[in-house]
């Protein structure tokens, strides 16, 4: 029985040896996994015939007894694990929390009207794919999605359908298969997973009309101070955008859901205010986003709605460093919000949002009935200054003779008019949804969701997930590792020797 | 405790288990220091032919600490504890066997389970130092590196349960031969058959394969790994450990009615 057993084991070795060695299953493995896994059953059947005629019958209740432990210890192990994996109780210990799924993904996973499908392209050698399963299973965990993972070079022809060459740089590509249609995501990460499943979903959020021709954003450019990131994200979830020359808006169109106005550098035109203010006298929904040290002539449109924004700076001590060129406090790192707006209430202090160099809002209500609201704030020692100069020069803003204060960063204004409802959101800065910044911190999060208020589309509003995942590509300080081998690797290892001869030589001399 | 202490000292008394972690401690190092190198060098060859500096999107996403360095290291460590720790367990109760001391300890007031449970007790802790020992340099230099505590907590509590579950089997395998060459050979076979089913993959169904993955150490370990610490996967070394014990126990049974 023993020599068939280590025999079978020894057989199952090297089959597997050889299995991992080539990376194939080929016919030594095969045979070998074979014959060693016949020759453990026959060791198996041998070892309980043998069980059943050892001894008298004192010996029998004892090995009973010894059998009835072992599985009884095998059940309760394995009713334990289950019910522990069926409790699904576990903590992310990741710096990032890459496998907490967000409300946004959970919401988007019970949205959708069949299960997807989560196809995982895999290189056996590709130590990504650990990580992205275990994400995808989180996902799954939620329900509506099925994982599946494909090895590359076996089934090339299902790479190919998605159209994708089966080679290594496929590696570690997800494609979201749902009904007939897919996505595929190249850098699969919790938050770009979610985006492919909203747009699986083609979800119509209605048509967005975004200003361009008087210096606004330019939302097609891709460089860090374009708009490309932000619209990008709009369409994602749902919204078709549309460009248009504000010179040539006579009328804003009656299926607009709303129209975004992304910091004109220079004054619109009259009638390009007419327009717009004729367009929020029927109900319609605007964003701006307000820039210092421009007067567009949104503030003449603004201010009947209650809403006005001096030409000035916030300073805030509450600042990210941004570097040596910008003077200290104007990059507010906000985290005050208003607790009650639809749009604020999932932030807190931990959510902070960025305003690169923002001016102040100021509202008064113009009808009793009218909800204006400051939806972010900056914090209480910040204060305002006319001395525009700043953004150009570095340094400290002296400390002002009046009282600090809150400033508002962003508000909304809620008014009813003839029976129909205008929303106005108003950004005190516009670098808050910039390629540079749109990314950052909880900024997209805001932006998005103050959208999503202003065209009334409040079950879209949500905390999404990153997108980014945070990776190290820079180097160790241990600079030169051979030398630091040498130096502190060689150390340990050599002070346990000294402490075995030490040992082994006390032994010999007692 | 008498018995814990005694093989303790019987350890720690000889120079075999300083030369074990000796070896442990230099292999470490040598896998560690050289992927660190291979991952500098590849940082430096790529931000020198794209002259984009370290900038994010300048370096292909694959060329990172994790992937390139802690990952293999980590993954690397759990095989070469497949391959050590049956040359630490084999010991234990084959040659207790060989000398006939196990019947001694029998027919002392010592009962079976309390002879198992404190081999087990040696082994586990003489296990968990050899970890912490080849723990020492990822830790040092993945903290430089900015990685949260959280995890490495998380990877070291997996190198450990992986570590004890091959020890358990070791265990077991000593615990039925008096030869420590059959212990040490079926401790490594029965550790690499359990380590990954993702072999059979090719011949069963979905269902048999989930059954397989369930069984198998390495995609327990791969979760802590990578931050995940799961209650059930605490639950299956848990389990394995009590299984373990048992059949240990089993094998003393066997030799008191002479099987």
């Amino acid at each position: 029985m023993y020599e068939l057993s280590v025999g079978g084991l020894i057989a199952l070795l090297f089959g597997l040896a050889s299995y991992y060695g080539l990376g194939e299953m080929g016919i030594f493995s095969q045979i070998n996994l074979a014959l060693g896994g016949l020759a453990l059953l026959a060791a198996m059947a041998s070892g309980f015939r043998r069980l059943g005629s050892v001894g008298g019958p004192h010996s029998r209740p004892v090995i009973a007894r010894g059998l009835a432990l072992i599985a009884a210890a095998i059940a309760l192990g394995v009713l334990a694990e289950r019910m522990a994996d069926r409790s699904d109780i576990h903590f992310d210990l990741t710096f990032e929390h890459a496998f907490e799924v967000s409300p946004a993904v959970r919401d988007t996973l019970a949205a959708l009207p069949v299960p997807a499908e989560a196809l995982l392209f895999a290189d056996g050698a590709d130590r990504r794919i650990r990580r992205t399963r275990l994400l995808l299973e989180a996902l799954a965990a939620n329900g509506n999605l099925n994982v599946r993972v494909v090895d590359l070079y076996e089934h090339p022809e299902l790479a190919e359908r998605y159209e994708l060459e089966p080679d290594a740089a496929a590696s570690n590509t997800v494609v979201l298969v749902l009904n007939n249609d897919w996505e595929i995501v190249r850098r699969p990460t919790e938050g770009s997973i979610y985006e492919a499943l909203y747009r699986l979903q083609h979800l119509e959020s209605g048509r967005l009309i975004v200003l361009r021709g008087d210096g606004e954003g330019d939302i097609e450019s891709v460089l860090d101070d374009g708009y490309s990131g932000f619209v990008t994200a709009l369409i994602t979830e749902g919204y078709e955008v549309e460009s248009r020359v504000s010179a040539a808006m006579d009328e804003v169109p009656e299926d607009t859901r709303a129209v975004i106005v992304i910091a004109p550098r220079r004054r619109l035109l009259d009638h390009t205010l007419a327009a717009l203010s004729a367009y929020l006298e029927r109900g319609g929904k605007l964003v701006v986003f307000l820039e210092p040290g421009v007067e567009s002539g949104l503030g003449e449109l603004l201010e009947p709605w209650g809403i006005s924004s001096p030409n000035e700076l916030i300073v805030d001590p509450a600042s990210a460093p941004m570097g040596k060129h910008r003077a200290e406090g104007l990059d507010i790192l906000a985290y005050g919000y208003e607790s009650h707006h639809i749009v604020t209430r999932r932030l807190g202090v931990n959510q902070v949002t960025l305003f690169p160099g923002a001016r102040p809002l100021l509202l008064r209500k113009p009808r009793v009935e009218d909800r204006l609201q400051r939806m972010v704030v900056s914090s209480a020692r910040s204060w305002r200054t006319d001395d525009l100069g700043w953004l150009d020069r570095r340094g400290r803003p002296e400390d002002p003779t009046q009282p600090r204060d809150h400033q508002t960063l962003v508000a909304t204004g809620l008014y009813q008019r003839d029976g129909k409802e205008t929303r106005i959101v108003a950004f005190g800065d516009a670098d808050v949804a910039s390629n540079r910044y749109l990314r950052a911190v909880y900024n997209l999060d805001l932006v998005l969701n103050a959208v999503h208020w202003a065209t009334e589309q409040t079950p879209l509003i949500s905390l999404r997930p990153k997108v980014l995942r945070t990776t190290i590509q820079f180097p160790l300080p241990l600079e030169n590792s051979i030398q630091a081998f040498n130096g502190v690797g060689m150390l340990l290892p050599e002070l346990l020797l000294i402490g075995g001869a030490i040992v082994w030589l006390r032994r010999r001399a007692a | 405790m008498a018995l814990v202490r005694k093989d303790l000292a019987s350890l720690f008394g000889a120079p075999t288990a300083y030369l074990a972690l000796t070896m442990i401690a230099l292999v470490t190092a040598l896998i560690f220091f050289d992927h660190l190198r291979q991952y500098n060098l590849m940082l430096f060859l790529v931000t020198t032919n794209t002259m984009g500096g370290f900038d994010f999107g300048t370096i292909p996403e694959t060329i990172n600490l994790w992937d390139r360095v802690f990952s293999p290291v980590m993954d690397s460590l759990g095989l070469m504890l497949v391959g050590a720790i049956p040359l630490i367990t084999m010991r234990v109760f084959a040659e207790e066997r060989v000398r006939g001391t196990d019947e001694l300890l029998i027919t002392t007031h010592l009962t079976p389970t309390r002879i198992v449970l404190a081999k087990f007790t040696v082994t586990y802790a003489f296990v968990a130092l050899m970890m912490a020992v080849s723990f020492v340099y990822p830790m040092a230099a993945i903290e430089q590196g900015g990685v949260g505590i959280e995890h490495l907590a998380a990877v070291f509590m997996g190198l450990l349960l992986l570590a004890w579950g091959v020890a358990s089997i070791g265990l077991v395998c000593s615990a039925f031969t008096s030869s420590q060459l059959v212990a040490a050979v079926s401790g490594w076979a029965v550790a690499f058959v359990l380590w990954d089913f993702s072999w059979a993959n090719a011949f069963v169904s979905d269902e048999i394969a989930r059954f397989l993955e369930a069984l198998a150490l390495y995609p327990r370990f791969a979760a802590f790994s990578e931050g995940i610490v799961s209650l059930a996967n605490l639950v299956y070394f848990a389990a394995l450990a009590l299984v373990a014990l048992s059949l240990a126990r089993f094998s003393f049974d066997l030799r008191r009615v002479g099987a």
